[in-house]
């Protein structure tokens, strides 16, 4: 992708990030690990509301949620409910501020990431990098492919022995009102 | 004095002896090798919904096993989104960490693991005595050095590790189906932890 590209895509997402108030999407989740014969895929659905309450609900092949909110995780395991503390976890922290960052737009300008422009079809695919170690240990690179309206589609989180995890959006819906109730445990 | 004095160790320890205690009745057999068929099949992904309750806490992932030979199995545990928390290698000789997030990084746990893991996946074990209680065949055998006693019914139903003549840590084995287990408790007796595992493949 050329420079000016990039930058296209860059105020494209950010436009698109100023104007998502919330969003809701099925995801398909496929976990690769090399020395498995399949994937294991697992299925929900996500909700966002801006500026940073996140929920992602699974519910195949097990029920299982998990909230972001407020630096907590608000868990429910089929019904057994807890809460984590997000500084012990960094992944989930890592991946969600991404998330919010990507819907936000506002991730191109960390200082955070090695970012790498390529073009895929009529979709662009985003690799970022983590600089710092103590991240990388448990986090190669992050891939996001977002469409030519600029919303991500798919996001994949590469480990450095190259076994990852790829989700995949669909049925995405932009600005439909979504209620603070849904993020409570 | 002397014998008289070893006699009555030998005593002690036979009276105390796990099989006595449960009153298990021993038997000659022709089993020498005693096999759990539950992870041997190098063509299957065994996945597992875990959910693990330590004293008061419960928290919950997915349990990977998966055979990559003989006498090799590859134990991986994960978070429900994905994220690696472990990810062991067990051989007949070796254990090895290929991960293990920096928080879960103790030796206690790891060790713990690793004495858990390797009962559960090993294949098979050398029978050195053989005993019978209501409808089961029981047979005991060693695993890292430590006693396990390994129930059969029409199927392998339960392992029960001792340690001090007393029951340390109970296997279950349910809801099984072409060597296929949809359920696996581990339960210790020492420490409030129990592991629970079904199947979601």
């Amino acid at each position: 992708m050329s420079s000016a590209e990039a930058d296209a895509l860059k105020s494209l997402v950010k436009q698109q990030a100023k104007t998502t108030k919330t969003i809701t999407s099925e995801f398909t989740q496929y976990k690769h690990m090399d020395f498995l014969s399949n994937d294991i895929v697992t299925k929900g659905n996500l909700h966002f509301k801006a500026p940073n309450l996140v929920k992602w609900s699974y519910v195949e092949p097990f029920t299982y949620s998990v909230i972001f909110k407020n630096e907590t995780l608000y868990i429910n395991d089929e019904g057994k409910k807890s809460n984590i503390d997000m500084s012990s976890s960094k992944l989930f922290k890592q991946l969600n501020t991404l998330i919010i960052k990507s819907i936000k737009g506002d991730m191109f300008d960390t200082e955070e990431f090695t970012i790498e422009y390529y073009k895929a079809g009529n979709n662009s695919l985003v690799y970022f990098t983590p600089k710092e170690k103590k991240s990388a240990s448990f986090i190669e690179s992050f891939h996001l492919t977002f469409n030519d309206k600029g919303d991500v589609e798919i996001v994949k989180m590469i480990e450095p022995s190259g076994d990852y995890t790829k989700i995949v959006f669909s049925n995405k819906v932009l600005n439909n009102p979504v209620s603070d109730a849904l993020f409570t445990n | 004095m002397r014998y008289l004095l070893i006699s009555w160790c030998f005593l002690i320890v036979s009276c105390g002896s796990f099989s006595k205690r449960q009153q298990l009745t021993e038997q000659n057999t022709s089993t020498e090798i005693i096999i759990n068929p539950y992870f041997s099949d190098a063509s299957q992904d065994y996945v597992y919904k875990a959910s693990i309750q330590v004293y008061n806490n419960n928290f919950g992932g997915l349990l990977i096993v998966k055979k990559i030979e003989d006498g090799n199995h590859r134990v991986v545990f994960t978070t429900e989104m994905g994220a690696k928390l472990f990810d062991f290698t067990i051989t007949e000789t070796d254990f090895k960490v290929n991960y293990i997030l920096d928080e879960l990084d103790k030796k206690l746990l790891i060790n713990l693991l690793k004495t858990d893991f390797k009962a559960l996946v090993q294949e098979q074990s050398v029978v050195s005595k053989s005993f019978t209680k209501d409808n089961y065949q029981i047979h005991q055998t060693s695993i890292l050095g430590k006693k396990h006693f390994y129930y059969v019914s029409e199927q392998l139903d339960q392992i029960i590790r001792t340690g001090y003549r007393k029951e340390k840590v109970h296997f279950f084995f349910t809801d099984i189906s072409n060597n296929i287990v949809k359920n696996v408790s581990i339960a210790h007796s020492n420490i409030k932890l129990t592991i629970n595992l079904k199947s979601i493949l």
